[in-house]
């Protein structure tokens, strides 16, 4: 396997790309990975080199990349929306058709908000035969953005209970600020309007019947087996005319915990043993 | 520059900070080297730790020590360059200057929340709580008094009994008597050598060898954080009198409020700040 780091440009914005490339037997379907907002990504990043590098090993190759705003890429996360994701996500995918033209299916992987982006991206591109016949693989998918970024306000007022010791700005001041043009930092990174007005939108569930043509795996994450099967995401999984929605036990990975997580082993091996049923 | 990766986060450091102190820096003429640690980021390897706080022990002992010598080998090799500042933090502080140590061509030390204790001990937190510490817990607690919550965790056997009975203690007994210095101008003693409670053995030494050799050093700590009580209660009181001959080559600046990664945008600014006018001191 080679392993290339690259940027690439979109307009004026840089951004990140790491190549994992098998040596032999190379699959005619490659995979983009779509990566968590904020500092999700940073906490799961070793999870998604491992499965990129399980991926490239089955001789898929792999492009990983960071959205403006985020990792090695340029820019700032208040100048990013649901827009500016899916723009850097189109134009990873055509750095990959661009630069593999072998290849004859392209796949997505997505945790969390990335996850729901690959989701959307998906939907947008049943044009594409390319994407359209690929696998969708979902990993625990935000299925509603203005829960999500309900909860990521949280976060500020936990920074500011311990920073003043008390919250000085309560979650409606939070979005009042938001909505006058302002920011709001959430673990170091800003978020402004643009992104929380757009990503308030995005419901998975809402849109109805999905079109992507593909295998799509939809994979709750529970830290126990005794955590109940989510309804929402079987729902989702159901919404595509091959979703299937399976269980990994996993902890939360994506958060700070007591476990070093270099590697998510049962949700690697359920999201390889998926594929391999699915012959791609 | 180069910026040494902390704890697990990879080259960008938590909340990308160091991105915008990377910008800044190349603004001002400084080359910045980032890189990922072996078992992390984006290099090869595998860590074999299960639980963070063993990954970040073997990290403050030294781990990642012959990685950031490599990183300083290759640019001399291949750019050319001859003396280094090294920054990073926690983590990456405390091994920035246990690599200092180790190569005569590192002149600098930006320190960020500089980790001068042993993570693996945070499973006993009561025994090692600074003073200073210790009295922000306790007014932590005043203000859970009326919260229900906070009286279900107590009752159920979820609190943290040992901390706050040194707490109560402490306010009822008095604090106990700071620990006594190191004698002045005493060799500092060997790694692992009559250490008391969860301070690096490792830190003294190493910071005092960059410090003989004329090497310049930041120290910035946050406000909300333990660091600087820890620095502080565990170095630099026991060893007041040595540092004090190295007075004019180290700095010290506090972020007000700040928590330990510099989350908020106005921290980050000042931190950068107070960092680009020290580097200038390497100028000529």
């Amino acid at each position: 396997m080679m392993e290339q780091p690259f940027f690439f440009l979109l307009e004026e914005t840089r951004l990140f790309g790491m190549w994992h490339l098998p040596r032999n037997s190379v699959s005619s379907t490659a995979f983009l990975m779509s990566h968590p907002f904020g500092e999700e990504k940073l906490w799961s990043h070793r999870v998604y080199v491992s499965m990129a590098r399980a991926l490239a090993n089955r001789g898929h190759r792999v492009l990983r990349f960071d959205y403006r705003g985020a990792g090695d890429s340029s820019g700032s996360s208040a100048d990013t929306s649901l827009a500016t994701h899916l723009d850097d996500m189109s134009m990873a995918f055509e750095m990959l058709v661009a630069n593999q033209p072998s290849i004859e299916r392209v796949g997505l992987l997505g945790l969390r908000l990335g996850g729901a982006i690959a989701a959307v991206f998906a939907e947008r591109m049943t044009g594409d035969s390319r994407l359209a016949n690929g696998p969708l693989i979902l990993w625990d998918p935000v299925m509603n953005g203005a829960s999500y970024f309900h909860e990521q306000l949280r976060s500020n007022l936990t920074t500011q209970i311990a920073a003043y010791g008390a919250v000085q700005e309560d979650r409606e001041a939070l979005r009042a600020r938001i909505q006058k043009g302002g920011t709001v930092n959430v673990d170091g990174y800003e978020i402004g309007q643009p992104l929380f007005d757009s990503c308030a939108r995005l419901d998975l569930l809402h849109d109805g019947p999905k079109q992507h043509q593909g295998p799509v795996l939809v994979v709750q994450i529970a830290a126990t087996d005794k955590q109940a099967q989510r309804a929402d995401l079987e729902a989702l999984a159901g919404s595509y005319p091959r979703g299937v929605c399976m269980r990994a036990i996993e902890q939360p990975f994506w958060r700070e915990i007591k476990t070093f997580y270099g590697r998510a082993d049962n949700l690697q091996r359920m999201t390889l043993d998926w594929l391999e049923h699915e012959r791609v | 520059m180069v910026l040494l990766s902390p704890g697990i986060k990879m080259r960008v450091g938590p909340g990308r900070l160091y991105v915008p102190l990377t910008d800044a820096l190349n603004a001002d003429g400084y080359s910045v080297l980032r890189f990922d640690f072996y078992g992390l980021g984006d290099s090869f390897g595998e860590l074999e730790e299960r639980f963070l706080p063993d990954v970040y022990n073997n990290i403050e002992v030294g781990r990642y020590v012959d990685d950031a010598l490599t990183a300083l080998e290759w640019l001399r090799e291949h750019h050319g360059f001859s003396a280094f500042v090294l920054g990073g933090l926690c983590g990456g502080a405390i091994t920035a200057v246990l690599t200092a140590e180790r190569d005569a061509s590192v002149v600098g030390l930006l320190s960020i929340g500089m980790t001068v204790t042993l993570a693996s001990n945070s499973a006993t937190p009561a025994k090692y709580l600074t003073r200073k510490e210790i009295d922000m817990r306790r007014r932590g607690y005043y203000r859970r008094l009326w919260k229900p919550r906070a009286w279900w965790r107590f009752l159920t056997l979820q609190s943290e009994y040992d901390v706050i009975w040194r707490s109560m203690t402490q306010l009822v007994f008095g604090a106990n008597p700071p620990p006594s210095r190191a004698p002045d101008l005493t060799p500092v003693k060997e790694a692992g050598a009559e250490e008391k409670g969860n301070a690096n053995p490792l830190f003294p030494g190493a910071f005092f060898s960059l410090l003989e050799r004329g090497g310049k050093a930041l120290l910035l700590f946050s406000g909300n954080d333990r660091q600087e009580a820890e620095y502080d209660e565990k170095f630099a009181q026991r060893y007041a009198e040595r540092l004090q001959h190295y007075s004019s080559q180290v700095d010290r600046h506090l972020v007000a409020n700040a928590n330990h990664v510099l989350s908020l945008r106005e921290w980050q600014d000042e931190m950068i700040g107070v960092s680009l006018k020290w580097m200038a001191k390497f100028d000529n």
